[in-house]
């Protein structure tokens, strides 16, 4: 009997390891860690360059920002190159050890790294330690039920070889190159492998509400082998916004 | 009619350009955490003295260091600003690199407001050895 019960549990545990097997996500090879392409320099990358040349993608194009944003977003703009041209820069969220959040966290001088697991792809940047979940074959999520998050909340799947991630739910107080959004807005990535070495990133943000039209670019990563992320914890911040004058300053004392 | 077109010239030149400085400064800013701006931009100095601290920390590492500018000079205590613990290591640093009481030599862009703080460009030990500081804080450009 106690035998008979041990077989048969035995066959409910091979049962369920079949079935989790089945479940498991083909791995796309994206695993690993990756620097921001083209390279940085010293210090911030591997200064290796990729065995085949790849074209660098072009610039993060302005923010196509309705009226009155645009006009208030380059006022900004030129307020803060007039102030940084003195040597007194505007206060940043980095100044105040505020990550970057989406999408800035997906383009950093820091590398990042890619983790794959049944049901989920995990992105963790070195720089600030940000984590972002994406949920494969997840149900989308509403704006209005996502609590805001400097990741937001994303879920994604594969369409052949390339993922497909949705991004909801951002804080209105991330504020990627200034531009300001509202709580509807929503990021696209289009993530897939040019080569072995290189991974291409087309995000396009629609947020009918602020923007005139979708604001797309390509950002591209380039595969850094046996790189491990670092720890990087904000915690010794010397850098504070003059109250009266409203640019950095450094504690020197 | 000449001066008209002459204007709207002037002023798509001028529109051209403030749009060359927003990009420009957009590609720049966006990348690095905080500005490093309040440093003499084109004035490095070279500062010769003892550390008395070395803090591992981020968002930035800093060293203290008792130096003189120049030999005889009134030593005064400098704060260091060097980049992020991981750009550190990744340009051949440790945390255990330096000690208080070890003599070093720095190559430094002082803050623009005259006060005794800069940004480290590279370091030079006892033995020898020389450390940057990482892309974005630039090279040194003094021996």
């Amino acid at each position: 009997m106690v035998i008979r019960g041990t077989l048969v549990a035995l066959l409910a545990l091979a049962a369920a390891g079949t079935s989790l097997v089945a479940q498991t996500t083909p791995v796309h090879g994206i695993n690993g860690s990756w620097e921001a392409y083209p390279l940085r320099g010293e210090g911030f990358g591997s200064g290796v360059p990729p065995k085949t040349a790849v074209p660098p993608p072009s610039a993060v194009p302005q923010p196509p920002l309705k009226q009155p944003y645009l006009d208030e977003w380059q006022a900004t703009q030129a307020r803060n190159a007039e102030l940084t041209r003195k040597g007194l820069p505007p206060p940043s969220t980095g100044m105040a050890c505020i990550p970057e959040g989406m999408p800035g966290m997906m383009q950093v001088t820091f590398p990042m790294e890619i983790l794959e697991t049944p049901g989920q792809i995990t992105i963790i940047q070195e720089a600030f330690t940000q984590v972002r979940r994406v949920y494969l074959d997840a149900p989308a999520i509403a704006p209005q039920d996502a609590e805001p998050r400097f990741s937001g909340h994303s879920t994604g799947k594969w369409e052949g070889d390339t993922l497909v991630v949705q991004t909801v739910g951002v804080k209105e107080t991330v504020r990627f190159r200034n531009t300001p959004h509202s709580m509807n807005m929503r990021i696209s990535e289009r993530m897939r492998m040019v080569n072995g070495e290189i991974m291409q990133n087309q995000v396009t943000i629609d947020d009918p509400e602020y923007l005139t039209k979708p604001w797309t670019w390509t950002w591209m990563y380039k595969r850094w082998p046996g790189y491990k992320i670092q720890e990087y914890v904000c915690e010794d911040n010397r850098y504070f916004e003059d109250p009266n004058l409203r640019y950095q300053r450094l504690r020197v004392n | 009619m000449s001066i008209d077109v002459m204007t709207l010239r002037r002023v798509s030149v001028r529109a051209a350009a403030i749009l060359l400085a927003i990009s420009v400064l957009s590609a720049s800013t966006v990348r690095a955490h905080h500005s490093f701006a309040p440093y003499e931009p084109n004035k490095q100095i070279k500062l010769a003295g003892v550390v008395t601290e070395f803090k591992w920390t981020n968002p930035h590492v800093y060293i203290q260091i008792d130096a003189q500018e120049s030999a005889g000079g009134e030593t005064k205590r400098w704060l260091i600003e060097c980049a992020s613990t991981s750009i550190l290591n990744r340009a051949g640093w440790r945390f255990n690199l330096i000690k208080p009481g070890d003599k070093i030599t720095v190559i430094v862009s002082p803050l623009r407001t005259g006060e005794p703080a800069a940004l480290l460009k590279q370091m030079l030990l006892a033995d020898g050895s020389k450390y940057g500081n990482g892309a974005a804080a630039g090279a040194a450009t003094i021996q």
